[in-house]
């Protein structure tokens, strides 16, 4: 066996592989099961046995469509959690790559799923706001500087909602979407100066970072990736069965049917290293056999 | 006074904040909080300055016929014509930047949902393919640390997977300890550093000791 070769492999080869477990899973659903860990958990329990009915979360979408894939699933599922539990739900973005237009997309189709909710009453989109942090110190202040429209243009005032909501005091807990440093503000700044929970939906790449502010309170959940989304979800699922009749209509995109995908690729990367180093010690000892 | 009044508001703009923090009164809050509404807008400008010179730097690349210039007129043609419809959308031309209320797309939201969202996602989905061809070429147990790296990696790639469980419950446990305590661990130690090197940055430009930020060197 020519192993020179083997370690030379073209690498259209295992871009072939990858596609093809990249497409597969998608033709044909394994509906792999999921399991659920205790970042996720943490975030699901704080929502569900924390907050009560009409109390205000802030739903930050600071990501844009480059992590659209794993972070819509995120967003979906809060908004959803939330619209179900009955709890207010106040969205901004902060994030210029598109959080604006991912913010106004995920709204407005969870919010259809919910039509007994009404906008300004239940829900508001407040639009986004350059300066992230600065924004964010601000909004401890007042919302209506930060925001003195919302994204169709209402004036602060004229929303019902926003009549009862000031600043970071009237609202119990931030979800960020997060793409990039975004969430580690949210942690840093927000939570630590102005005491506010905050629950992070970071893409799997950045996930890793999170652990030190959730080990440190700084953080009362985390939703890591693709993975971590697929976890809520199915937290959602099992506690309402509404919105697992939801999940399962065909053609709509969940993190549930992602991680399907996911899951093959890893073990075709697994494979590829796996074999990588196998043929790389094979013809570490083929000198020394040799001699 | 063209170093001293940048160097000056440099100062007050980092100090302000600062003493706003540790000091409770309520006039120093006030000014600082004054900063934060300026400096939303001084990002805004930012963005723009931003636009300007994406815009500058390929209209000379086209000029000098650079390498890549056709790429730059695909650039502005796309800044062009996205920047012309939200734009315009914000002046409610066209019905926004949204969905109309009968749930047909305004063209910015056609161009977002069906130029930007694809080709975005696609560069992102392009790494799977990099990262499984880098990962059978330079993921090598050369040594005794890439091979505690390499372990940890497959534990934790297999763990996150609905496979991992099937083979053993050990799996996700072993991956969210590593997750929480090693990684952790590392994690908060690059964190501590990094927040230590923006300490001290932030210090020398405060006291106008880092100047690279006005076009001027140490000294000058």
């Amino acid at each position: 066996m020519n192993l020179d070769r083997l370690m030379q492999i073209d690498r259209r080869i295992i871009y072939l592989f990858v596609a093809a477990g990249t497409i597969l899973p998608i033709i044909f659903l394994l509906g792999l099961p999921v399991s659920t860990t205790p970042p996720v958990r943490m975030a699901f329990e704080r929502i569900e046995n924390q907050l009560e009915k009409g109390d205000v979360v802030l739903v930050s979408f600071d990501y844009g469509p480059s992590s659209a894939p794993e972070n819509d699933p995120m967003a979906d599922a809060i908004l959803r959690h939330c619209f179900a539990k009955g709890i207010k739900v106040v969205v901004i973005a902060l994030y210029p790559l598109g959080g604006l237009s991912e913010a106004i997309e995920e709204l407005n189709k969870v919010a259809a799923e919910f039509p007994e909710l009404e906008y300004g009453v239940d829900y508001v989109n407040l639009g986004y706001k350059d300066g992230a942090q600065a924004a964010m110190r601000k909004m401890n202040e007042s919302f209506k500087e930060v925001f003195p429209l919302d994204v169709n243009g209402t004036p602060f005032d004229e929303i019902p909602m926003m009549r009862d909501i000031e600043n970071y005091g009237d609202v119990k807990l931030v979800a960020t979407l997060a793409t990039g440093i975004i969430g580690e503000w949210w942690a840093n700044l927000v939570n630590a100066q102005f005491g506010l929970p905050v629950i992070v939906g970071p893409t799997a790449v950045s996930a890793p970072k999170y652990y030190a502010y959730l080990e440190a309170r700084q953080m009362v959940g985390l939703l890591g990736g693709l993975k971590g989304a697929s976890e809520y979800e199915r937290l959602v699922m099992d506690k309402y069965p509404r919105l697992a009749e939801l999940y399962a209509t065909p053609g709509l995109y969940t993190a549930t049917k992602g991680m399907d995908v996911q899951s093959i690729v890893h073990l075709i990367m697994i494979a590829f290293i796996l074999f990588g180093n196998l043929v790389y010690f094979t013809q570490k000892r083929k000198p020394r056999a040799a001699k | 006074m063209r170093k001293q009044i940048p160097l000056l508001l440099t100062f007050l703009a980092g100090t302000i904040p600062i003493f706003a923090f540790f000091v409770p009164e309520r006039h120093v809050g006030l000014v600082s909080t004054g900063l934060d509404s300026w400096l939303i807008i001084v990002y805004g400008f930012a963005l723009l300055l931003g636009v300007v010179n994406v815009v500058q730097m390929n209209t000379n690349k086209i000029k000098r016929r650079a390498s890549g210039w056709p790429y730059s007129i695909v650039l502005l043609a796309g800044l062009v014509i996205m920047g012309s419809f939200g734009l315009l959308g914000s002046f409610d031309v066209f019905g926004g930047i949204a969905t109309r209320p009968d749930g047909s797309s305004t063209p910015f939201n056609w161009l977002y949902t069906n130029a930007f969202l694809p080709l975005q996602g696609t560069m992102f989905a392009l790494l799977a393919f990099f990262m499984a061809s880098a990962s059978y070429r330079a993921f090598r147990a050369r040594n005794v640390e890439a091979t505690i790296l390499l372990i940890a990696a497959l534990i934790v790639m297999f763990g996150r997977i609905p496979f991992g469980e099937m083979v053993s419950k050990w799996f996700p446990i072993v991956t969210e300890w590593i997750m929480g305590k090693p990684n952790m661990a590392a994690q908060r130690g690059i964190m501590i550093g990094a927040a230590l090197g923006a300490a001290s940055m932030a210090l020398r430009v405060i006291l106008g000791i880092e100047r690279s930020y006005l076009g001027i060197g140490k000294g000058e």
